[in-house]
């Protein structure tokens, strides 16, 4: 994806939200789940009753630390909390509870692509913050309804160096982090629910010059083809005003998912004075070495290290890759496959097709599946070995071992009856049955239809109940075609 | 009803069968149906729920598993959450506002069987110096003579004053248990900050906000501070300190070492009763062969700005929940979500509580925190720091609670500036988060009650308690 622009240089910046999936909130215990019955998990800590105070939830503080480990950052040695002071009705403290001058993780970086090559975005912080309930205008009782579920939620907000030059950049880096926050399970990642929510500031600059030019702040994107959309549209509304000869205004701008365009919201001269100082109600938390320590303990592999063994060491391509290096625990199944069974590209079809599909179907996980690394590796050397033909290997049988977890491939093959049929006279036997039951397709064939072939390759397969070896049926096919 | 002033006391007629606890409450009751209308000390009294509770406490002596607080009736201020009871701290804009929890300390004392007998009025969000801003009305001083019982727990010293109850908590700011105390000499304790957890407390300045105490006796003091105190789950600021058994601290035996200040002591706005009252102490102290070291306080000039920077930028983020959205009071002219905001809360808050929400937020403003907030915030380092190393090398430092004795209601008005000078001798301890106490010294020529305070360094109530009551007994 290329900017039109030729004059000038696009610069974003990214701050990227993202919900933190914990039981219960920042600084509350009740429960922090999406999609309940409004209000039902609002203790008087969440509905800021007076005489509440705060109390950290330590799961977010790990959640967090994690995701700085997987972005590189320099985890604090001291963090705390800060007040951010506006009104709003879905505010119910009349502040935000967040992170100013001592964030949990400081710099970073994710490596993403960029046209052919990757590039380094470098991140200015992470911090943690609390979410704030919901306001829905209601034309039925002509006001504003409030849910205060979603208040004191915990949050991310992974803010980047304004380094990004160009959408597809914006995009990718919202898709890594997306991975990595799935792959790490501290968050669902769902843009559309905005359980990872995205704005960007984005300025122009003349080619070839380093100081940054005016930033506009765009909020309210909920996929990452719209911020993409977003900074397009920004790009051409920006660049047609500069070269007007026009200034750029500082503002914040909404996107408009129907028309493709960003609108102002709110001017500087608007803008809030949010009067940041030290939660007074906090302590400042310390993060020991032997506590830090123990997180790294736990961190896996990441998934664009996966990605890059499984192209390298494993020959995947990169599709393929991406989507094993989606969850760990599909990463430990392809890896515990691949170190007894050497067809790594056929492991790969398995995962993704057949394993992936009945998986999605009934709503189960890897850990959950019943055939395992071992079942997975036989099931794969009796299709290679040409015992079994792929098509019934992959329903047939793939659904039989399912149902019978104690039943190796083998076993399951030879119970159905199911073993490719290789003898040739056999199998001899059938092509002549079929060819004599279609003599109109036998001559349309000799004709030069030869289209046909498939048709007949099928009866063959359903006459022998699946058995036939595809390979030597085609072969006797047309052996008795051409005589 | 016989006067009581400590829980011993009434323990020992409830033993002896000389009272029963509904008759003790029943004397309670008498005494605020005959002095609340005039002295206004108490916003609500829970008649009922008080004589069937002190039935079931006569229950639990009688058959011996009664709590330590058992024959303790206490009221507290309008400021705790009590659950299913009104919390209103003296404010229109809490209007229909009930508690959904229990604060912390006061659950701590229902489970010893203390006996709540009503919510005492205060000023507006603890604010102020003289019980004058609430919207329940001034307070007065039962001492008569239309004088203010101090603030802003003036409500709970004339309680205790006025035997509406034995022991009252209020809380502590910047002296709004001590001053108020001081005013009717009766005792007033502030502990150190952290000790007691502050859930169920309506913040006012989060840093500073203290649970306190006033009581007749030292012995109560300490027993309510043991039970009130130590770590809370609902608090992340409160101390995991040790708890020690404050009620059971021994007898003052030793010669000790006291600060005096002299630019305090010979401060401009004192009174010369108070002065007296002081320099008598510290020649008591000095004839017993004690030591006593004379210094300056160095910041005597900032501990008053430091403490209204602070605790105003403090106060407007923790009054921000009060915006008419979700509880309490609401204004009826309200055209958008802007005006339901300015109107809801100009309508709901009083004038003293605005002021510093004002200031507050302006000292937080952009191009101001720096002079002003972070400023405030390294002389407060200062000022902890020069007290902490004088309580290093000394044990007590003893001042006067307040400049004067109780004003004449509505004499402040014109100028809030001398108000805000009442609170120069308390504000310096709670900057320093030091626990502290004023104890009855005497009275002026008019009748009206001196205070004294002593402060002690941080977690060394049990010094503090010990000391107190000897000072009480051979000093005072």
């Amino acid at each position: 994806m290329k900017e039109k622009s030729s004059k000038y240089e696009l610069v974003v910046g990214l701050e990227v939200h993202v919900q933190l999936a914990t039981e219960s909130k920042l600084f509350a215990s009740d429960k922090n789940s999406f999609g309940d019955a409004p209000n039902t998990n609002v203790s008087p800590i969440t509905l800021a009753h007076p005489g509440t105070l705060p109390k950290p939830n330590k799961k977010a503080i790990e959640y967090a630390i994690k995701m700085g480990l997987a972005c590189n950052c320099e985890i604090a040695k001291v963090t705390s909390f800060d007040r951010k002071n506006y009104f709003y009705p879905d505010l119910p403290k009349g502040y935000q509870t967040t992170q100013d001058n001592q964030p949990i993780c400081i710099g970073g970086y994710l490596d993403v692509k960029s046209g052919e090559s990757m590039r380094r975005i470098d991140f200015n912080r992470i911090h943690v913050e609390e979410d704030a309930g919901k306001s829905m205008h209601d034309a039925a009782h002509q006001g504003t309804l409030l849910d205060y579920n979603r208040a004191g939620t915990p949050l991310i907000e992974m803010v980047t160096e304004p380094v990004i030059s160009t959408a597809e950049e914006a995009g990718n880096l919202i898709t890594e982090i997306r991975r990595i926050v799935r792959f790490l399970g501290v968050g669902d990642g769902n843009m559309e629910e905005g359980s990872l929510r995205c704005d960007a500031n984005i300025s122009l600059r003349p080619k070839g010059t380093q100081t940054l030019g005016q930033k506009v702040e765009i909020k309210n994107m909920n996929s990452i083809r719209n911020v993409q959309r977003a900074i397009q549209h920004e790009v051409t509304r920006q660049s047609h005003l500069l070269d007007q000869g026009k200034t750029i205004k500082q503002e914040t701008r909404g996107f408009d998912d129907a028309t493709g365009k960003t609108t102002s919201q709110r001017s500087k001269e608007e803008a809030n004075d949010y009067r940041y100082f030290p939660c007074p109600d906090l302590l400042p938390i310390k993060i020991s070495d032997s506590y830090l320590t123990e997180i790294k303990a736990m961190m896996p592999k990441l998934p664009a290290e996966i990605v890059k063994e499984l192209q390298e060491k494993f020959n995947l391509t990169e599709y393929d890759a991406d989507i094993i290096a989606e969850s760990e625990d599909r990463a430990d199944y392809f890896f515990h496959t691949a170190k007894i069974c050497s067809h790594y590209k056929k492991i790969a079809n398995w995962m993704i097709g057949p394993i992936q599909n009945y998986l999605a179907e009934h709503n189960q996980s890897l850990a959950q599946f019943s055939i395992t690394p071992e079942k997975l590796h036989d099931l794969i050397d009796l299709v290679e070995s040409g015992k079994l033909n792929y098509s019934t290997a992959s329903t047939k049988v793939f659904l039989d071992m399912i149902a019978n977890p104690d039943k190796s491939a083998s076993e399951t093959a030879k119970d159905l009856a199911l073993f490719q049929d290789n003898d040739e006279s056999g199998l001899q036997k059938i092509v002549d049955e079929v060819l004599e039951g279609m003599p109109d397709k036998v001559a349309a064939f000799k004709k030069g239809k030869k289209g046909l072939m498939g048709l007949f390759v099928g009866e063959v397969m359903k006459k022998s109940r699946g058995k036939a070896n595809p390979q030597i049926t085609t072969k006797l096919l047309n052996e008795t075609l051409s005589k | 009803m016989k006067s009581y002033h400590s829980l011993s006391q009434v323990r020992s007629d409830i033993a002896s069968g000389t009272i029963t606890c509904v008759e003790l409450v029943q004397g309670y009751l008498s005494n605020i149906t005959s002095k609340n209308t005039d002295l206004n000390a108490l916003s609500e009294v829970y008649e009922e729920e008080a004589l069937v509770q002190a039935a079931e406490v006569q229950e639990k002596i009688n058959n011996g598993s009664a709590g330590r607080l058992a024959g303790m009736v206490i009221t507290i201020k309008d400021v705790y959450c009590h659950n299913g009871h009104t919390l209103q701290s003296a404010s229109k804009i809490l209007d229909g506002f009930k508690s959904q929890f229990t604060a912390t300390p006061i659950q701590r004392l229902l489970d010893e069987d203390a006996i709540i007998i009503g919510r005492n009025n205060c000023d507006e969000f603890a604010m102020g110096s003289s019980n004058e801003n609430s919207v329940y009305g001034p307070v007065k001083n039962a001492v008569g003579k239309n004088k203010v019982p101090g603030g802003s727990s003036g409500g709970s010293a004339v309680a205790v004053q006025a035997e509406m109850c034995l022991v009252s908590i209020g809380s502590d700011t910047g002296g709004s248990v001590r001053q108020p105390a001081s005013f009717c000499g009766v005792i007033g304790f502030k502990p150190t900050y952290g000790r007691i957890s502050r859930h169920g407390l309506t913040a006012y300045a989060s840093s500073f906000d203290c649970v306190g105490v006033l009581a007749h006796s030292v012995e109560d003091t300490a027993l309510v501070l043991e039970i009130a105190a130590g770590p809370d789950e609902y608090d992340h600021t409160v101390s995991t300190t040790n708890v020690p058994a404050y009620s059971k601290a021994p007898e003052w035996a030793e010669k000790f070492s006291v600060v005096s200040f002299e630019n305090i002591n010979s401060h401009e706005a004192i009174d010369s009763a108070v002065k007296q009252s002081v320099d008598r102490v510290f020649d008591k102290i000095e004839t017993l062969g004690n030591r006593i070291h004379k210094v300056d306080f160095t910041y005597l000039n900032y501990v008053l700005p430091t403490y209204y920077i602070l605790t105003t930028a403090e106060a407007s983020a923790n009054l921000s929940r009060f915006d008419g959205v979700k509880y309490g009071y609401r204004t009826e002219n309200a055209k958008d979500l802007d005006s339901m905001y300015r109107k809801t809360r100009t309508e709901g808050f009083g004038e003293e509580v605005v002021k510093r929400i004002l200031l507050g937020t302006y000292v937080l403003s952009e191009g101001f925190y720096d002079a002003y907030y972070t400023k405030a915030q390294k002389v407060r380092r200062l000022i902890r720091d020069e007290m902490k190393s004088l309580l290093e090398n000394n044990d007590f430092i003893i001042m006067p609670t307040a400049p004067t004795p109780a004003f004449d209601l509505n004499s402040h008005d014109r100028n809030p500036l001398e108000m805000y000078l009442e609170d120069i001798f308390t504000v310096q301890a709670s900057l320093a988060g030091l626990p502290c106490i004023s104890i009855p010294n005497g009275t002026d020529e008019n009748g009206l009650p001196i205070g004294i305070q002593v402060i002690c360094n941080s977690f060394e109530e049990e010094k503090l308690l010990s000391f107190s009551k000897y000072l009480k007994e051979h000093i005072l």
